[in-house]
Parts: structure tokens; sequence; C-alpha cells
């Protein structure tokens, strides 16, 4: 079977893609985390290194842009490079959210606000398994895989009424502190953000074994809300 | 070549001198099979230059001539500026009355020419004889021992260097006497001959080299054992062919070579006409063979651009295939009519006439050609004919030559057209 | 054949075609519509019988003593291989242009004047000339040096002479068989951009086995490959664009990604 340079090269770029994505699992989960424990200097962390993943980002497109240019991939070849190209991008508007929550943390500080943090913990962790769900099914080019995961954004969504009932609650409660709870609502939006876009890449997975296109949650959240 | 000791390339030394060993030892063959192609080329070189001098030698140097008759003792003047009394007048105080008579038959001898009462007076009556005859080197070498030896035995001959290739060895018809024979009668022999054959084996020839090449399947049986044929036939011998020309164009058509049938009073069928047609069957297997590989040699794809834009296959061949080929079918009835022009045998076995002074006066007439001659000369036992057989094969060569270049210059002029 | 004049829906249309070189059936039962004023690129393997099948389209196969068809292909409606059809008419009216390119040893322009007289032109053969020559992009290169040999041109420039001596004999379809394989890739991309202005006035059929030009240059694809018995068929055919995006069977996905064999 030749090609073995094409499948080489784009074995590497698939691994840059799984790296880039555990680097975003870990920002997600350490700007959750500085959101209860307020270590600032691990938040600030989080937001610079933000910087990182933007530079891999671009180092992966330029990547695919020269396999494209040098091995002429067709059909499936060309559909995993121009989806690997998509991934990239989501990876990296993700990776942006979880800069957006750390930042959270840094406007915060240390003032005592009272954050629905059950549901946004729960909310991380479920983003964070679905991505790193998606990523497999991607890399794996499994669709059945795929094809589940955004079915899991219901239960997101379920949290994100929930927290933000409970961010306009603690508003009335505690008008005095509204500055900071709603900066909770970054928070939430954000995560509930990562999901869609975790959809995404299963969408690219799909389009990779079949080579359709199509929408996977047909009703967008973003576009009730805003 | 470099007698430098060759630089090799690597880090080790002992691998290095093993590959130099065998480096050397490779070029060494190399060089051996340089020089033996040399050497070959030389050998072919050293034959052709050997038959060119024999030739040469033998057609020119030194004679002597003594004449029966002193022509000073004939009149005070030189022959060629006495006028056709005078000469005729010669004529009759010095020969026979009969023979006066004889040459009078035609008309008095005073109404002939100047010059051929003069070459009469020549050979009626001074009769000059070749007594002794020198090669080109050794006249060139051993000039004044010749003459000294002349001086002695012959004390009335003259010693002069001759060509034997000369003017009137080029106008004289053949004679029986080796210092007035020429070869007029044989040289246009030998080019009607050839005209002739080409006018016949030429279109026949490419014609049927188009049909095996354009038209015929090559897969069947019919046509692969016709081509089987044509290329045996091209190494039969040539004796063969004149036995055949004698059977078909001499006896069964007889009617048609003697020219009977174009009212032409032919006696016999062994004309011209005949030798052409045998000389023509001769060479059609060369002519076709060649011609068949300069079909081939224009490429297919020539063929096919024609055929894609909507031409028929004679369109094809007419306005691509014989333009391309035509260089090459050249070629090939260059080393056909070479070939035929020195052929001797089927002339022999067809009929040409041995002795004849008369020129050929069209297809029906008998003939001599120059291979002919040559080969008659050359078995006479007088040293003189040696000298003008070589003279004969001097004509024969440039006349080939001379042909060749006709068709050398043709060919050249397809070949620009591209 | 009144049909001749009735716009037929396809520029050529082969149903069930069968080639055979003696006993080795070279395609086996090919079925394909094309489309007129596209251009359709048939791409496989070697000895897929891509060549071969397009050779059927204007009879070339004729001039193979052993080949024979069997099935139909079909043009204006007419099986072209029923006897009664004239080969020299038909080849006039699908022209062909070759591998390697093939100018005539003649002049540029007795190479375009010469397909025209010999179909009876009767015009004027410098507006002819200048109007091939124009349509086939070389007119500005070679207009000062119209007596030159064509055998002095560059590869390229001799592969468009070639397309504009087929144009000078008014055909319907243009067949080219890898009419790229010669050049150079700048030349390539030129008679590319060539084939597409013409397809506006012409149907174009092109066998080449560059994948990238097939996907570059038509509209339509037809993938062969060999059969188990080493005859050729056709595995797939639909527009360029989704050949080589999403191809629907597993050997057109091997070929084209370069996976094959």
């Amino acid at each position: 079977m030749p090609r073995n340079t094409l499948n080489r090269q784009l074995n590497m770029v698939q691994d840059e893609i799984l790296i880039l994505g555990s680097m975003v699992e870990q920002a997600t989960r350490a700007a959750v985390g500085t959101l209860k424990s307020r270590d600032l200097r691990e938040a600030k962390l989080v937001f610079e290194q933000d910087q990182i993943i933007n530079e891999k980002r671009f180092a992966i497109e330029n990547a695919i842009l020269i396999l494209m240019a040098t091995q002429q991939p067709m059909a499936r070849d060309l559909r995993t490079l121009a989806a690997l190209l998509e991934v990239n991008t989501e990876l990296e508007r993700m990776g942006d959210y979880a800069k957006g929550i750390a930042k959270v943390t840094l406007r915060m500080g240390n003032a005592e606000v009272n954050l629905p943090m059950v549901e946004i913990n729960q909310m991380a962790e479920l983003a964070v398994g679905m991505l790193h769900r998606a990523l497999s099914a991607f890399i794996e080019e499994n669709a059945n895989l795929a094809v589940a995961i955004p079915k899991e954004d219901d239960r997101i969504d379920e949290l994100f009424n929930t927290a933000y009932s409970k961010i306009l609650h603690e508003m009335v409660a505690n008008p005095s502190t509204i500055d900071n709870v709603n900066l909770a609502l970054w928070v939430i939006h954000n995560l509930e953000r990562m999901a869609d876009r975790v959809s995404n890449i299963c969408e690219r997975t799909v389009f990779i074994a079949t080579g359709e296109l199509f929408e996977m949650d047909g009703m967008d959240e973003e576009d009730l809300n805003v | 070549m470099n007698q430098m000791e060759p630089k090799t390339f690597g880090s080790n030394q002992e691998m290095q001198d093993a590959e130099k060993n065998f480096l050397h030892r490779r070029h060494q063959r190399a060089r051996l099979a340089q020089s033996v192609f040399q050497l070959t080329t030389l050998l072919a070189v050293i034959f052709l230059a050997a038959l060119l001098v024999t030739v040469v030698n033998k057609s020119m140097g030194y004679v002597v001539v003594e004449n029966k008759v002193d022509p000073s003792t004939l009149s005070d003047r030189p022959l060629s500026e006495l006028n056709n009394t005078e000469l005729a007048q010669i004529l009759r105080e010095n020969l026979r009355k009969n023979r006066v008579r004889t040459l009078e038959r035609a008309g008095f001898l005073e109404d002939q020419s100047q010059s051929t009462l003069v070459q009469l007076v020549e050979t009626e009556i001074i009769q000059p004889e070749v007594v002794e005859s020198y090669n080109l080197f050794p006249s060139l070498i051993k000039r004044s021992k010749i003459k000294a030896d002349a001086a002695s035995t012959y004390p009335n001959a003259k010693v002069e260097f001759r060509y034997w290739l000369n003017g009137t060895f080029l106008t004289n018809s053949m004679a029986s006497q080796p210092e007035l024979a020429g070869v007029r009668s044989a040289l246009l022999g030998s080019l009607q001959l050839i005209l002739i054959t080409i006018l016949t084996a030429f279109p026949i020839g490419v014609g049927a080299a188009i049909y095996l090449e354009e038209y015929a399947s090559h897969k069947s049986r019919i046509n692969r054992l016709i081509q089987t044929n044509i290329d045996n036939l091209a190494g039969v011998p040539s004796i063969v062919y004149g036995i055949l020309g004698l059977a078909l164009f001499v006896r069964a058509l007889q009617p048609f070579t003697s020219g009977a049938l174009f009212g032409v009073d032919g006696q016999n069928g062994r004309t011209i006409l005949s030798a052409g047609l045998t000389m023509a069957l001769l060479i059609l297997p060369i002519l076709i063979i060649n011609a068949q590989e300069a079909i081939r040699s224009v490429p297919d794809s020539l063929r096919q651009a024609s055929y894609g834009l909507g031409a028929t296959r004679w369109q094809t061949i007419w306005h691509h295939v014989l333009p391309g080929a035509m260089p090459g079918i050249l070629t090939g009835t260059i080393l056909a009519i070479s070939r035929a022009i020195g052929e001797t045998a089927p002339l022999i076995v067809v009929g040409a006439s041995t002795f004849i002074t008369s020129d050929p006066t069209g297809p029906f007439s008998s003939f001599t050609a120059l291979p002919i001659q040559i080969y008659n000369w050359t078995t006479r036992p007088q040293p003189a004919f040696q000298h003008i057989a070589a003279a004969a094969i001097l004509v024969l060569l440039i006349a080939l030559l001379s042909l060749n270049a006709a068709a050398i210059l043709l060919r050249n002029r397809f070949a620009k057209r591209v | 054949m009144e049909d001749m004049n009735q716009p037929s829906k396809y520029a050529i249309e082969t149903r069930g075609l069968n080639i055979f070189y003696g006993d080795f059936q070279a395609v086996k039962d090919i079925s394909l519509q094309f489309e007129r004023n596209r251009i359709t690129a048939i791409i496989g393997p070697s000895g897929c019988g891509k060549s071969t099948v397009l050779r059927a389209f204007n009879r070339m196969n004729d001039f193979v003593p052993s080949a024979h068809a069997t099935g139909e292909v079909l043009y204006h409606d007419q099986n072209i291989n029923h006897p009664s059809v004239d080969a020299v008419q038909l080849r006039r009216l699908i022209g062909m242009v070759f591998q390697k390119p093939n100018p005539f040893p003649k002049s540029i322009y007795d190479n375009i004047a010469w397909g025209a007289k010999m179909n009876g032109f009767r015009g004027n053969t410098d507006d002819l000339v200048e109007e091939t020559l124009r349509q086939a992009a070389l007119w500005d290169e070679v207009k000062d040096n119209l007596k030159k040999s064509a055998l002095a041109l560059s590869g390229g420039q001799q592969q468009r002479l070639c397309i504009a001596r087929a144009l000078a004999v008014r055909p319907e379809i243009i067949l080219m068989d890898e009419p790229c394989s010669a050049l150079d890739p700048i030349a390539t991309l030129k008679i590319e951009d060539l084939m597409r202005e013409l397809s506006q006035n012409y149907t174009i059929i092109i066998v080449t086995h560059n994948m990238q030009q097939a996907a570059r240059a038509s509209d339509y694809t037809a993938f062969f490959t060999m059969d188990t018995d080493r005859s050729g068929i056709m595995v797939e055919y639909n527009e360029t664009s989704l050949i080589f995006t999403k191809p629907k069977d597993q050997r057109t996905e091997d070929y084209i990604t370069g996976r094959f064999g």
C-alpha cells in the first residue's frame, strides 16, 4: 500500500490534535478549579497558557496546509485533513473559553461570592468528558461513537438552566454582589458553548467516515440565549 | 588518451585498490573492443583503396605505338588539316579497289564528314598498333627504361602516355582493335537498361510494399507466405533470374519483348526490354523490402493523426506515409540501381550481345551493357584489352556514382520538405 | 438516419459495450452517458481499458485487426458500431487528440489546413487557420511564423496545434487520450484552461492517468478498474466534485487516495 508518507504525517497531525485537546481539557479543569480555590496565581497561569494553545493551533494548521500542498490528498484523506483543520479551530476556541473562566476568577479576586459550584463543576466535568470521548472517536474515525456524544448535551443544558436560575436568585438576594455574580453567567455560558463545540467535532467525525455534513443537535442553545 | 593515474573515490584503501583493478580491466576491454572495430573499418578502407588503385593503375600508362604506315608518308600536313578531297584521295591510293567499293556502298567518300574520313585513314591505312603497354606505376617509376627498351625493340615505334579512358573511348563503339574500341554502345545500353528497370520496378515495388504494410493483414497466412517469399527471393542468385528472364521475357513473351506486337521489326526477344524486365525482377525483392522498411519507419502516430481527422486510408498514405517513407525508399532504390547496373550473369543468359557496334535504338533493339563489355574484354589475351577493361570499369563506376548522386539529391529534397 | 439532426440528450452514450482483442475481453459491459458541452474524464489504473473505450468512440479500434466490439455506442441515437456507419465521417465529427503531440511534419499553417482540405473545406483557409488557432489559444504565439515547421514548436504548443487541427474539421466531440502525459506542468495547465474554454462549444472526453488533472479539469469522472479476469470495468461514474471528495465505491476511494494495489 503506497502513501506511507501521507499516512505517517497524517498520524503526526492527529497526535498533535490529541495533545492540543488534552491541553484544553487541562486548562478547563484548572480554570474551573480556581473558581473555588481562588488561587489567583494558578488562574493567571491558565490565562497566560492560552497563548501556548494558540501557538500550537497555528503550528497544526500550518502542518495541515503543508500536507495538503505536498501530498494532494483525495477523498477520505482530504476530508480527514479538512476536518482536522476544523477541529483544530474548535479546540482553540475551547481554549479561549477556559481562558475566559480563568479571567472571571481574576476579576473576582478574593471577593466573597456565592456561586453554583456544584452545577459548574458538573458541567465542566461533563464538557471535558465529552471532549475527551469526541476526540477519541474523531481520531478513530468512529461515527457510531461520535453520533452518541452530542446527546449528552441535554444534561449540560439542564445544569445550565439550574445554575442560571440559582445565579438569578443570588442576584436578587444579594444585590451588593451583583457585579461578581454576573460574572458567573459567563462561566456557565462558556461551559455550555464548549459542549456545543464538542458536537461540532462529532459532526466532523461523521463527515470523515461518511462524507456527509449535517448539524447534530438541530436546536442550538445559543440561538435561544442570545 | 590520458595516461594519468585515474582518481577513484572511497575511504577504504583496500576496497579502493580492488575497485581500481576492476575498473582498469573494464577500461582495457573497452579499448580492445574499440581497436577491433577500428581495425575492421581500416581493412574495409584498404580493400576499397586496393580496388581503385588496381583499376586506375591499369587505366593509364605508357604505350608503344607502331604504325603500319607512317602518316608522314601520306601527307606532309597533319591528317586533321586535310580536306575531304585530299583524304578521299589518300584512301583511294592506299586501299584495294574492293575495300574502297565496300566503303562507298553508302555514298561517295568525298560526301562523308571529315572526321569520319580521318578515322577511316587511321583504321584502314595507318593502322596504329600498340605493341607494348605499361601500367601507371611502372610508367611513373621507370620512364627512361621504358623509353630505352622501346627504342631498342621497336625502332619505328612511338612512345606516348595514354589515358585509356579518353574522349574517343567514350564516343567510339565496339571494335576489334583495342586502340579503337569504345564503350558508347555499352554505356547507352546500360543506361537504357537501367531506365527500363527503374520505371518497371519502382512503381511495382513501392506498390507492393504499400499493400503489404498498409493494407494486408499481418495475420493472414497468405500474406505471411508472400512476405517470406519476398524475403527469400532477395537472396536468390542472379543467374536464376537470368534463366527466368530467358524463359519468360525472351521466349514466352517474345511478341511483346521483340516489339512484334507494336509493329517493330524485331527478330527475337533478346532485347533491352527483356533485359530491363529481367533486371526489374531481380531488384524487385530488394526494392520491396527496403520500401517496406521505410514505410514501417513512418511513425504510427502520424497515421493516427491523419485518420483521427477523418482522412481516408488513401489520403493518409499519399499525404503522410509516402512522403515520410520516400527518403528511405529512395535509399533502397539507390542500392537496387547499384546492384542492377553491375549485374552480368542474367544479361548473358538473357542474351546481351558481346560484340555490337551500333547504338541501341530503343527498347526493342539488341544491345550490350557495360558489365558485358568489361567481362568480354577481360577475357581477351591482348594486354591492351586489359587496359580498356579497366577504363570501362571506371566508366561503370562513374555512371553508378552519378546515378546514386541523382537519387541522393532527390532524397535530400524529400527529407528537407519536413 | 433522419435522427442525425435531432438533439439527443447525451453527446455519446454507451450501452453494454464490450470490446475484445481476439479472445481477450478488454472491457466489459460499459454503460455511460456523456453530457453535452461538458468535460468528462475517464480515470483508472493502467490496463483498465480506458483508452480502448475512448478509441471505440471514433472507431479507431478498426485499425487493430483483432479488436471487435459488441453492445452499443450511441451517437445521435445511432449505434456507431453498425456497419452502415461511415467511420471516416464519424472521425471528422468526433475528433481526437493523442498522448504524444503528433503534428504533421509540415508547416503550422498546413497542419491546420490539411485536415479541412481533406474533408472538402471550400472556404477561406487563412480565416480558418486564424480562427482555429485563436480557439486553441495559440494564435498570438505563432501568428508571425505560420510557415514555420510545426515540429519546431514546444511540446505544449504542438499539442495545442493538434487541438487546433482537430477543431479545423468542425467536430462536435473531442476525444483526448492522455493529452498532457508528455507535457510539463505549465503546458498541462494551459491545455486544461483550453479544455475549459472549448467545453462551451464542444463535448470533451479525456482519458488521463493523472487524477489531479481529472479533478482540476473535468465536470464528470468515470472510474475504471480491472476485474479479476483482467478485463476493464466501470466502477463509478459521477460528478467530479463528488468522485474526488466522497466516492461511493471503496475501489474508487482506494484508487484516488493512492491506496490502490
